[in-house]
């Protein structure tokens, strides 16, 4: 549906985005991510066309964006950062305006307005000035826009930023529902929103692209930089060389002592082997092994650790 | 065109929604029917000439002008600079339309504005001709120039709206352009060397508008009018293109 190919965006001689290539498939719900100024909102609005790139093209199903701007922007959904509205309108109005912009028929329009103004539960303000509208209603005013002409494409650039906590559980699941039948990109540096809504996972940090794969991939990467936390009835310093003995474990730090057990915490590259190989080296030696437990690499820490690391490649090797 | 009207329309619609709309339309229409009152009684002394009171009305007085200058920014400022503050400039310009559209719709919204505004003077004529016979032909050619030159200042608005993201800088700089316009018609009077004097009538929108209120038609005045009128329009145009590429 989507392929970016090699794009570049220079200020001046600061690459904004810097060679960033990727694809995505219809149906996909893919999760933009970075911290603030990566180059996540430079990155999708070049994809609508909003921006020219300064180098690299973007294609929606062969079409070129900048070639063929026109028709790309009819295939795309779009709610840009700060969902800026025209603040004088009443929201009937404002979608009335967006209405004949998108070329919907003027027959199709009240009903398709009804539609979007109910998908998005909105009616209730639907004859309200937009500027009167509270925060969470105009973000849902933007993404009624966003479904008017019914685009295979959404691109949402940060939909939940300055809601508060039960309007972003109802944005997200609003955008859920609408990935049954749209391609959604969804840009975000909240990380819980990537694992709770999307597919895939685009990492891009200073204008590169640092990681692409699945959510599971990410905790999958980063289960390399995890820990075993370990409890060994047995006096501190046997157990210790017993695990020590353990291939994998590169670093083991003594926890505490009490009650005839000793607790270690265990860095291990390795990923999964470890808990296993620690249980028979213990068994071997005939030390209790009373406690284990894998430590799940939290996304904050995944996250962390890509954008502070030069490539994925180091994090998924 | 079914974008370039929904622009349009839309414009007119905010247009109407500051109250800025309603102090220019009124202060427009007070102050231009204290002039005709003022032409009027001024023209009824016993030995004032027989000058037609439209024709005064249209290219005799600075008044025009002054309106003309003030006016025009005022249709004009919001168009691009309001979008480029609120950020709506983005949803519009990633809507499948074309950014020719966009400058059409908005200029063909502002023309709107500016022929409401001027709507209510026909009744001068009307009054008028209740009291004496109206020779119609030097009014509507004086209609004319309102229209010519209002489609050269209006294009002129737009293009500083549109370069620029705060309304006022874009009708001061829209203010100091069309000044200087009006500056080169003084300078076609003052000016002695008659090179210079040749140059300067071609460009001469004072002149013009006095030659329209009389009822001539100057082909070369209106060619200037209308190619001022492409001109700015193309920078407006490229003032919007230079967003893409920012």
């Amino acid at each position: 549906m989507i392929d970016v190919r090699d794009l570049v965006k220079r200020w001046g001689d600061k690459e904004a985005v810097s060679h960033v290539s990727f694809t995505v498939g219809r149906g996909e719900i893919v999760g933009f991510l970075g911290p603030n100024g990566a180059g996540k909102s430079t990155t999708l609005r070049m994809i609508t066309g909003y921006l020219r790139p300064s180098a690299g093209e973007v294609f929606l199903d062969g079409h070129s964006v900048s070639q063929d701007s026109k028709a790309v922007r009819a295939m795309i959904g779009y709610l840009p950062e700060n969902n800026p509205l025209y603040e004088d309108l009443r929201v009937r109005e404002y979608l009335e305006f967006r209405a004949a912009l998108k070329g919907i028929p003027r027959s199709a329009r009240a009903k398709r307005i009804q539609a979007v103004l109910e998908a998005c539960e909105v009616t209730e303000v639907a004859d309200r000035i937009v500027g009167t509208c509270s925060k969470g209603y105009r973000q849902r005013v933007g993404l009624s826009d966003a479904l008017l002409a019914n685009p295979p494409l959404l691109i949402l650039d940060e939909p939940t930023v300055g809601l508060d906590p039960g309007q972003v559980v109802h944005t997200r699941h609003l955008i859920k529902q609408l990935a049954a039948d749209h391609t959604v990109i969804l840009s975000t540096h909240i990380l819980p929103e990537v694992e709770a809504i999307c597919s895939r996972t685009l990492i891009l940090h200073q204008g590169r692209l640092l990681f692409d794969g699945t959510v599971a991939d990410l905790h999958r990467g980063l289960s390399g930089a995890g820990h075993v936390l370990c409890g060994v009835k047995a006096a501190r310093e046997a157990a210790q060389a017993c695990i020590a003995s353990v291939p994998g474990v590169s670093q083991i730090a003594f926890l505490e002592e009490g009650g005839g057990v000793a607790r270690f915490r265990l860095t291990a590259p390795g990923g999964t082997e470890v808990p296993e190989a620690l249980f028979r080296a213990c068994a071997q030696a005939n030390l209790p092994l009373v406690e284990l437990t894998t430590e799940k690499v939290s996304l904050e820490e995944a996250f962390l650790s890509i954008t502070t690391r030069e490539s994925a490649q180091e994090v998924l090797a | 065109m079914r974008a370039v009207l929904a622009i349009a329309k839309k414009e007119i619609l905010s247009f109407f929604f500051t109250p800025m709309a309603y102090i220019v339309v009124a202060s427009f229409l007070v102050m231009n029917g204290f002039i005709f009152s003022v032409i009027l009684a001024a023209l009824s002394q016993p030995g004032s000439s027989s000058a037609s009171p439209m024709a005064i009305f249209f290219g005799g007085t600075m008044f025009f002008w002054i309106y003309m200058i003030l006016m025009a920014p005022v249709v004009t400022m919001r168009l691009g600079a309001e979008e480029r503050k609120s950020g709506t400039l983005e949803t519009l310009m990633t809507a499948p339309v074309s950014d020719v559209e966009v400058v059409a719709g908005k200029y063909l919204g502002a023309l709107a504005l500016y022929g409401a505004i001027w709507l209510p003077t026909l009744l001068y004529g009307w009054i008028l001709s209740r009291f004496s016979p109206v020779d119609w032909g030097p009014v509507w050619t004086g209609y004319l120039g309102v229209v010519v030159v209002g489609m050269f200042f209006l294009a002129v608005g737009l293009f500083t709206s549109f370069a620029s993201r705060n309304q006022v800088v874009a009708a001061i700089m829209a203010f100091g352009v069309l000044v200087l316009l009006i500056t080169l018609s003084i300078l076609s009077i003052l000016a002695t060397d008659p090179f210079w004097k040749g140059v300067l009538e071609y460009v001469d929108l004072w002149g013009a508008m006095q030659n329209f209120a009389r009822g001539m038609v100057d082909s070369r005045q209106l060619v200037y009018c209308l190619s001022g009128t492409g001109l700015f329009l193309a920078l407006a145009y490229q003032a919007l293109q230079a967003r893409r590429w920012a």
